[in-house]
């Protein structure tokens, strides 16, 4: 493990893949090489993108990071598709949308599968940030699904939220439903050079400014990504918010552990009931039954007391 | 939308009607129904009941008459035959000029140059492996390329397909040729074949040469560009083949490429062209599949249907305008690897196919198209194949012979609706511009194209020798014809000389131009294209410039 | 170590060389994926270089390469790139048209097959399948000490 660990601090790109590798199966060599490097992260910025499909966002991640590259920045991108419901494959297409950087050593990418994780990201995608991080990368890039309802991920994982939307999408109704402006640090709006743009910046500057206090100075910028036209306003922006950002990791990486436990601790009390047959638990189900005891009593009671009381 | 419902006065009809069809019922039981690749259910037998002649005037027309569904001209192959156009590109410009000397000896009176793949991926020939050079087309980097490629070629005389999509250097490398020749430039004749950036984005990943809006902004400036200096050019040919063979259905395809066309022509309209001027020059590229009677009603529905756009949703007033002009080419996705000798029975069809349906110009394969570049003597089959048809079987002496049958006047009109539904789909999603760059047609056309694995796969559709009698040989893929070694390293060699000997101060002035012009909305970057290949520059410099300045494009996998 | 059986297949599907026909690759990468597969697929004309770092970062099992024309006689350039790479547990299989004379040479250079135009989806999956177990099978334990 320790020569593991010191290849992959030298950002050697095969031990990276294969650390990744790891964190994505989990499991007990998972769990023994996160704890090996959680106290070697904290150096990168992570930065997400996020929003409706048609907006550009693969386009702007590849102008983005080719932004960072001018600017001396060693980058990681790790881009996220859905697996198929059906076969739990994939055929994961975003990487190939960076075509600027398909022989920069100084650009790492990797193409996650969602494997059935909901959310918009995967279950692995902060161990994998980890790996990133101790590999070296300045900034790591996430790229979610992106359909926008189920983001609560991206917040927690990422430093920097860049929402991306595009005129004419329609969304505009949609952005407030989706809860999208709320998790934005940064909102831009892409394919700026067309006429409903305006409108559309707009839209979503009047719709901050009905948002409570802290939202109301979110950026709301203007890009061409297919000609990088305010890309690096926007990288200026992202580094604008960055320290602000790196002191909330804390307090975001604790309510990701947070709710991961409760999850999972759902899961395990789920598992339980379910298997269990024995006098307590039938007593309890007959009371439920009777109308003498309510659901919500029994389940608190089968948790906390075992069945007992 | 044409439907003839049709009311018989025809007495004893029914009956007779119904006698055979009890009687048929009776030897085909439990028959599954036929579709043909768009969807279609096709019936055993079409009588009046399914089309009558009433509606002879609004639907069919004489040719030459509105609604132009029987052929676009008054004579059609009659008076004048289709155009032999058969596609060359292999190899070095000598290569190229040799094989195209050949054939204008041998009686055709237009001709077709196909650029190296590198050329298509917008690269020069000193930036790639040399083993992959002039496999399947010419490498032409510079003017004196083309002018090699053109010796003893009367480019003022015949007429020239470019098979290039945008900036079209080739056109440029020509106009260039024109130029030290002394011809003017409005003898220059002939089609920016690969014009289509839509189609190309969509079916044939031309996205790593420009951005789609870029694209579109090149397209324009050569339209206007060709409308000033090179009047007798057909800037535009909107086509179809990249689709069709990336597995669009016949309907899809001519109801996409009918939408592009639309597309093309709204945005002239907007740049402030004038309609009847940009319509007279727009041409159409398909791809003819072996399903006959479809590709008849394929192109009979999109000639009708064509018509009508150009005349009562763009406006155009002159009937000239009106007029679908199509190249065809033999569908190369048909052919089979395996057993290629069958590929002539193949591909007589399909041109057979063509030229039933009133095509403007003819491109056969060679029957070795699957495998290789095509030799010497498979060409030579090829085009024997169309004097074959025109000489021996006489598929000339009628003006669309096959109009007026029951079965394909009533598919045309199932194509129609087909085509306009498709239609109707990228209206509503934009426009095709748009359509392209969600993925909607890409979507599509990924569904169309694994349902027909699928029935391959599973036997239902049948290919002779694939899935269906099949040999017991191994089916030999025989060594390919491949360009000479050392002339081509010596052509790579002589191209790397050029760049060294030329000014190099002109070159950095002209690319400078053209850079400050694709950045400038009002300067025609084809202009600057044409006066950068004088300078010097070379095809990938072109194509580097537009890319760092109009945006580098992007693809899209659609899974 | 990894518990290999439960993780999905990496496979990238890609196209090096010059040729710009990507029907017959799309639909593999569709068998592959309705099998259970994680496919990285590339549109044409990728380089060499680009796809032995793509292979590294995506840590993949297997590598299918679509090849008309010339395409394939590059082929032996991306084995020797792939081992010089330390990718060697990488299997490589081609699919396309490939004139009979110059298969043997891409056999000797380590491709594991090359399948023809005409090849059913099953015998495609099932190989790919097997070639993918024998990649993760061949691979070296991340953390021996012996690694280079």
């Amino acid at each position: 493990m320790e020569a593991f660990l010191q290849r992959l601090r030298t950002g050697d790109p095969r031990t990276a893949a294969r650390a990744i590798t790891v964190m994505e199966s989990g499991g007990p060599v998972a769990d023994d090489l996160h704890r090996a490097l959680l106290p070697l992260t904290g150096s990168a910025l992570t930065v997400g993108f996020t929003g409706p499909p048609g907006a550009g966002k693969s386009t702007l991640i590849d102008a983005f990071v080719s932004e960072l590259r001018k600017s001396g920045r060693s980058v990681a991108v790790a881009a996220v598709d859905p697996s198929s419901p059906l076969s739990g494959g994939a055929v994961l297409g975003d990487r190939v949308r960076m075509g600027r950087h398909t022989e920069d050593a100084g650009v790492f990418i990797r193409s996650i599968a969602s494997r059935g994780h909901l959310g918009g990201l995967s279950e692995s995608i902060q161990p994998i940030i980890d790996v990133l991080d101790v590999a070296g990368r300045d900034v790591i890039v996430v790229e979610t699904v992106g359909a926008g309802q189920s983001e609560v991920e991206i917040v927690e994982v990422a430093d920097v939220r860049v929402v991306v939307n595009a005129p004419g999408l329609g969304d505009d109704i949609q952005a407030i439903k989706a809860g999208i402006l709320e998790i934005a640090s940064i909102l831009v709006v892409n394919k700026a050079d067309l006429p409903q743009a305006a409108r559309t910046v707009r839209q979503l500057r009047s719709m901050l400014s009905l948002r409570r206090e802290t939202d109301r100075n979110v950026p709301v910028l203007e890009t061409v990504a297919s000609t990088t036209q305010g890309v690096a306003e926007l990288l200026q922006a992202v580094l604008a918010l960055a320290p602000r950002a790196a002191e909330e990791r804390k307090a975001r990486r604790r309510g990701r552990v947070h709710r991961l436990i409760a999850q999972a601790a759902a899961a395990e009390a789920r598992r339980s009931i379910m298997r269990r047959n024995d006098e307590a638990l039938i007593a309890i189900l007959g009371r439920v039954e009777a109308g003498e005891m309510s659901i919500e009593t029994a389940a608190r009671a089968l948790i906390l007391h075992d069945g007992a009381g | 939308m044409t439907h003839t419902a049709v009311q018989l006065p025809l007495p004893g009809f029914e009956q007779a009607r119904g006698e055979w069809r009890s009687q048929y019922s009776r030897h085909m039981r439990d028959e599954k129904p036929i579709r043909n690749r768009s969807g279609i259910e096709i019936q055993p037998l079409y009588s009046p009941r399914d089309w009558s002649g009433d509606r002879y005037l609004e639907d069919l027309g004489f040719p030459g008459q509105f609604p132009l569904t029987r052929g676009i001209y008054p004579s059609m192959h009659r008076g004048r035959t289709w155009t032999q156009r058969q596609l060359i590109g292999l190899g070095t410009p000598e290569d190229y000029n040799k094989r195209v000397r050949r054939i204008i000896g041998a009686g055709a009176t237009a001709i077709s140059l196909l650029p190296c793949c590198s050329g298509f991926r917008g690269i020069d020939c000193d930036e790639v492996d040399p083993v992959l050079l002039g496999t399947c087309g010419t490498v032409i980097n510079t003017t004196d390329h083309m002018d090699r490629a053109l010796e003893e070629v009367p480019i003022g005389e015949i007429s020239t397909a470019m098979n290039d999509p945008s900036p079209f250097t080739l056109l440029a490398f020509t106009l260039g040729v024109a130029r030290r020749r002394g011809i003017d430039w409005r003898s220059v004749t002939g089609t920016s074949n690969q014009s289509d950036y839509i189609s190309h984005f969509i079916a044939n990943h031309q996205f790593y040469r420009l951005s789609l809006p870029g694209s579109r902004r090149v397209l324009l400036d050569h339209i206007e560009f060709c409308r000033r200096h090179v009047p007798n050019w057909n800037p535009v040919s909107v086509v179809g083949q990249h689709m069709q063979q990336a597995g669009a259905t016949p309907a899809e395809t001519m109801g996409f490429t009918l939408s592009t066309a639309i597309q093309y022509a709204e945005d002239c309209i907007e740049r402030g062209m004038d309609i009847d001027d940009v319509l007279r020059r727009f041409t159409f590229f398909f791809d003819i599949s072996i399903s006959m009677f479809e590709e008849v009603a394929k192109f009979r529905a999109g000639r009708r249907i064509w018509a009508r756009i150009a005349r009562d949703r763009l406006g155009a007033k002159d009937p000239a305008c009106w007029r679908f002009k199509f190249h065809g080419q033999t569908s190369g996705v048909d052919l089979t690897q395996q057993q290629p000798l069958n590929n002539i029975a193949r591909v007589s069809i399909q041109a057979m196919a063509g030229i039933l349906s009133g095509l403007q110009s003819l491109h056969t394969d060679a029957y070795d198209e699957a495998i290789a570049c095509p030799s010497e003597e498979t060409a030579r089959v090829a085009v024997a194949t169309q004097n074959i048809l025109r000489e021996e079987a006489r598929l000339c002496d009628v003006i669309d012979p096959l109009g007026g049958s029951y079965y394909v006047e009533r598919l045309t009109d199932q194509m129609e609706a087909e085509i306009e539904a498709v239609i109707a789909k990228i209206d509503a999603a934009g426009g095709m511009y748009k359509a392209a760059e969600a993925g909607l047609v890409q979507t599509m056309i990924g569904d169309s194209a694994l349902a027909f694995q699928e029935q391959v796969d599973a036997g239902d559709r049948k290919i002779v020798g694939v899935n269906c009698y099949q040999v017991e040989e191994d089916p030999t893929v025989p060594p390919a014809d491949r360009p000479d070694a050392d002339a081509m390293n010596r052509h790579v060699e002589r191209f790397r000389a050029f760049k060294r000997e030329r000014s190099q101060e002109q070159v950095a002035k002209a690319l400078d131009a053209l850079a400050r012009a694709a950045n400038t909305p009002n300067e025609n970057t084809f202009e600057k294209v044409v006066e950068a290949v004088e300078a010097g520059v070379t095809h990938g410099e072109v194509i580097g410039c537009l890319r760092r300045e109009l945006g580098f494009g992007h693809p899209l996998i659609v899974a | 170590m990894i518990d290999n059986d439960k993780r999905p297949l990496r496979v990238l599907v890609t196209k090096i060389g010059l040729d710009g026909h990507d029907r017959g690759s799309r639909i593999v990468a569709a068998y592959l994926r309705d099998a259970g597969m994680e496919v990285i697929y590339t549109p044409p004309w990728q380089t060499i270089a680009g796809v032995v770092k793509l292979a590294t970062e995506e840590d993949v099992d297997v590598i299918g390469v679509s090849s008309l024309a010339t395409d394939h006689l590059i082929v032996p350039k991306m084995m020797d790139a792939l081992r010089e790479s330390g990718l060697n547990h990488v299997r490589v299989v081609i699919g396309g048209i490939v004139p009979d004379e110059e298969k043997g040479a891409l056999l000797a250079a380590g491709v594991s097959r090359v399948f023809g135009p005409g090849a059913a989806r099953d015998e495609i999956v099932d190989f790919v399948d097997a070639l993918g177990r024998q990649s993760r099978d061949a691979r070296i334990d991340e953390f021996s000490e012996t690694n280079p």
